[in-house]
């Protein structure tokens, strides 16, 4: 549930972000006890990890849902900037600070694509989305050419294995992504403006919004967030394969619907978006700490997402 | 036998305590609420086989309300209506039991499916089958013709719906009726609005036609000389309650009217009216060639400047057009004197033009927010710098207009979607004057709120004009735009018809009104 919709009205344990960190302690504290390895420097930085690119991709989509809109083509769009930036270093000898800008900037022209498509021509966003990443999926095998591109630049790769402060790097940029999207959900006229045209595209337009201004804003950040886990996945992987973040989109919806944001548009909060994507990884990994079958893992984070949906569903028929 | 006592003539001397066999439906102590409106109170009535019924009252009389609920479309809260079939009283139908058991609507607006043919509406769910169990298009095809024929339609039965033009669907509508086999009831709500003469001939003689089969009518409409033509007897509806059924023998429009209003008109539109001002929005020659043609008219400050005519007459796409959500095609508009462009709604609201839309639910409010943003939501430009928003400013609007407008709610930070349809409507209209315009276009203010809520809008309203600025009301409900407008303009398919300046709004009628809004070409 969108915290700010119900502030001052409902008290903090009836909220999402309420429940989701009881869970995501209690698993917490039952992988430190229960498990030998799970409280590990290693293990915990490797969930952080593992959390920062989800989690950069999950606050892309949960902008993208404020609006009830979707967008499944996060993923593949991220392999896209991550393909680029294997390829201008390695084989075009771009510097490094040059192949972030223009592997962000390309992951930002897809999103703008992505907006053409659904506000010019009224393609609802799901199959605009569903193009697109067909589209993207396919132009990364021919630039590629269906092989993994290794030999990036040394002194980018690190940013994949460092720490500050005892962070990692990736954690980092994910905390920092997560500051700034708060804070202009919550602060600026541009948020506001995403809730009310979530609520409405018509109510928006009516109430002196540009909405179509609003809709190329919208994709083209949310295709820059992209580009953004497409360079932090290029370090983590050292690499970028054909298939780079395939599958991403359906983590980071699921994170972000975990977190409270509904699909039928006005609500969603990041603060929610990071607990969900914190709770999806962690029962992958504090599973296999435990030792647990791999499919049941599958399960057990579909039952999650549903849960989450059905208490949403409960919650608003009341 | 059975058709025999159906072709006796019906009597209706009582209304209580009737021969038993001879009533068709009996409503009793029929309760309705939606959140913060009691739409029918305690009603209770009883109709006769073969009689004709007209149900008349007020806009939000509850008169849709119950129609909703003898078809077994809304549940009431309290009561029960029961239908007598063959002997048999059943009651608690819901929609499909209500049209198995004989009872059908007419609708006041066109449900038909718009991609189908008038065959394939007339057969909708009862498509006759030949003996291999496929569609039998010859055997459709044939009837089809023959209602058609019947109901004097100069029109292919293949033609799909949304070819037709709006008059036809509703004798599709309309028509659609009679393809059912065993009717005791038929519900028609406002049928002759989209008619012309001559269909409401066919009309009415299709109703003689079914009273003479013993079935049983209930007739709405606003046009009482149609009552007083057609209908044996006439139940009133006052906010919801029951007041009398007479026959019609025994009323006359007057006393109808009375019975109706059952109030002094000036009691709730009683409010100041001020002396108009300087000039500040004229529209010239406006047309976007589809909605409405060659469109005059001015506003002063201090007046209001009432909007009236019949669905589809084009009054709320002047004003969407003036906003600029829609676009016109030629014509001027003045501001303050200097002729202007309004190129979206952005616009309109910075040069001061406000505008409360119809559909408060469908473009006027962000229902999943709080009340705090949907108050602010066309104003955020002013309360934010540097596209930051001044929280403090915004909690403190909100507030503000909540108090001054008596928003009722524990919190600013509740959802919109939880509040009672006045509310709501309260949010909206504090969610226009939050911004402060100058021109203000209020279209259907009062649209599904309580007279309590009303009598408050009506003040606010007066409070605007008495601070000099410009108002535009447009209203459905005559009452309503007579007893607010200073002036008042009466348009009929995207044509002004007439404008009544002050002077002649004194001794108006509601018929001189209501002829000039069906004027037709």
């Amino acid at each position: 549930m969108n915290k700010k919709s119900s502030n001052g009205v409902k008290h903090f344990y009836q909220h999402t972000e309420f429940s989701l960190i009881v869970i995501i302690v209690i698993l917490f504290l039952a992988s430190v006890f229960g498990t030998k390895n799970f409280f590990s420097e290693y293990n915990l930085m490797n969930l952080l990890k593992q959390c920062s690119i989800i989690g950069v991709l999950a606050i892309a989509e949960t902008f993208i849902i404020i609006t009830s809109g979707i967008d499944i083509s996060i993923g593949a769009i991220t392999g896209l900037s991550c393909m680029a930036i294997a390829l201008l270093q390695s084989k075009a000898g771009m510097n490094i600070a040059a192949s972030v800008v223009l592997a962000i900037v390309i992951g930002a022209i897809c999103g703008f694509y992505n907006a053409i498509i659904i506000y010019e021509f009224r393609v609802t966003p799901m199959i605009a989305t569903l193009g697109s990443q067909t589209i993207i999926r396919g132009a990364v095998k021919i630039i590629s050419e269906a092989k993994t591109v290794s030999g990036l630049n040394k002194s980018f790769t690190v940013l994949g294995t460092s720490s500050v402060w005892k962070l990692p790097s990736l954690a980092l940029i994910w905390i920092v992504v997560a500051i700034i999207a708060i804070f202009v959900l919550r602060y600026t006229v541009f948020g506001r403006n995403l809730y009310v045209m979530g609520s409405g595209v018509e109510v928006a337009r009516l109430s002196g919004i540009k909405v179509r201004k609003m809709f190329y804003m919208v994709y083209s950040l949310c295709g820059m967030l992209c580009g953004i886990a497409g360079v932090m996945l290029a370090a983590r992987i050292n690499s970028a394969v054909p298939t780079g973040g395939e599958g991403y989109e359906m983590d980071a919806i699921a994170a972000a619907v975990i977190g409270g944001a509904s699909l039928s548009g006005g609500r969603g909060a990041v603060t929610g978006t990071i607990l969900g994507t914190i709770l999806m990884v962690l029962i992958t990994n504090a599973g296999t700490q435990f030792g647990l079958n791999t499919f049941v893992l599958e399960i057990t984070s579909g039952v999650l997402i549903t849960l989450a949906v059905v208490v949403d569903q409960i919650k608003s028929r009341k | 036998m059975e058709e025999n006592r159906n072709l006796r003539q019906p009597c209706f001397i009582t209304r209580e305590g009737d021969k038993v066999d001879n009533t068709i439906l009996k409503i009793e102590h029929i309760s309705k609420f939606y959140p913060g409106v009691t739409a029918l109170n305690d009603v209770s009535f009883t109709i006769q086989k073969g009689e004709v019924r007209a149900l008349v009252g007020e806009n939000g009389a509850g008169k849709s309300t119950l129609i909703k609920c003898i078809m077994g479309v809304e549940v009431p809260n309290k009561g029960t209506i029961s239908l007598n079939d063959n002997g048999n009283w059943v009651s608690g139908m819901d929609a499909l039991q209500a049209q198995a058991h004989g009872m059908f609507a007419n609708y006041q607006h066109v449900n038909i499916s718009p991609d189908l043919s008038i065959a394939e509406n007339y057969f909708l769910g009862r498509v006759p089958r030949t003996k291999l169990g496929l569609v039998d298009w010859k055997k459709m095809k044939e009837e089809s013709q023959q209602i058609v024929n019947k109901f004097k339609m100069d029109v292919n039965p293949q033609a799909k719906i949304k070819d037709l033009p709006i008059a036809m669907q509703a004798m599709v509508t309309i028509s659609k009726i009679s393809v059912n086999e065993d009717i005791k009831l038929v519900i028609f709500d406002e049928p002759t609005a989209l008619l012309e003469n001559e269909k409401v001939e066919t009309l009415f003689s299709y109703i003689k036609e079914l009273k003479n089969q013993g079935v049983s009518i209930i007739y709405i409409s606003h046009r009482l000389e149609e009552i007083m033509d057609i209908c044996d007897t006439v139940t009133i509806l006052k906010d919801g309650t029951y007041v009398d059924t007479k026959s019609v023998s025994e009323v006359t429009k007057e006393t109808l009217v009375s019975m109706m209003v059952g109030r002094k008109m000036s009691d709730i539109y009683g409010i100041k009216h001020f002396k108009p001002g300087k000039e500040l929005l004229r529209v010239e020659g406006l047309s976007d060639e589809t909605h409405f043609q060659n469109i005059d008219f001015t506003v002063h400050a201090g007046e209001i400047l009432g909007f009236f005519g019949l669905v589809g007459a084009g009054r709320s796409e002047i004003m969407r057009a003036v906003y600029g959500v829609d676009r016109y095609k030629t014509g001027k508009v003045y501001l303050r004197g200097e002729e202007t462009h309004i190129r979206n709604p952005q616009n309109a609201l910075m040069k001061g033009i406000g505008f409360l839309t119809e559909d408060r639910r469908a473009d006027g409010l962000a229902l999943p927010l709080e009340i705090k943003v949907n108050i602010n939501m066309n104003s955020y430009d002013i309360i934010s710098s540097a596209g930051m928003i001044n929280l403090k400013k915004e909690q403190e609007r909100a507030e503000e207009f909540c108090e001054k407008i008596n928003v009722k709610t524990p919190s600013i930070q509740q959802q919109v979607g939880n509040l009672s349809g006045g509310n709501q409507q309260k949010v909206v209209i504090a969610k226009l004057l939050c911004r402060d315009p100058e021109i203000l276009i209020f279209d259907e203010p009062t649209v599904g709120v309580d007279v309590g809520a009303k009598e408050e809008i009506f003040k606010l309203i007066e409070k605007l004009t008495e601070q000099g600025k410009g108002v535009i009301l447009i209203s459905s409900y005559l009452p309503e735009v007579m007893g607010l407008a200073d002036r008042l303009i009466v348009m009929s398919q995207g044509k002004i018809t007439v404008c009544y300046d002050n002077e002649q709004m004194q001794n108006l009628t509601e018929e001189q009104v209501l002829m000039a809004a069906s004027i037709e070409e």
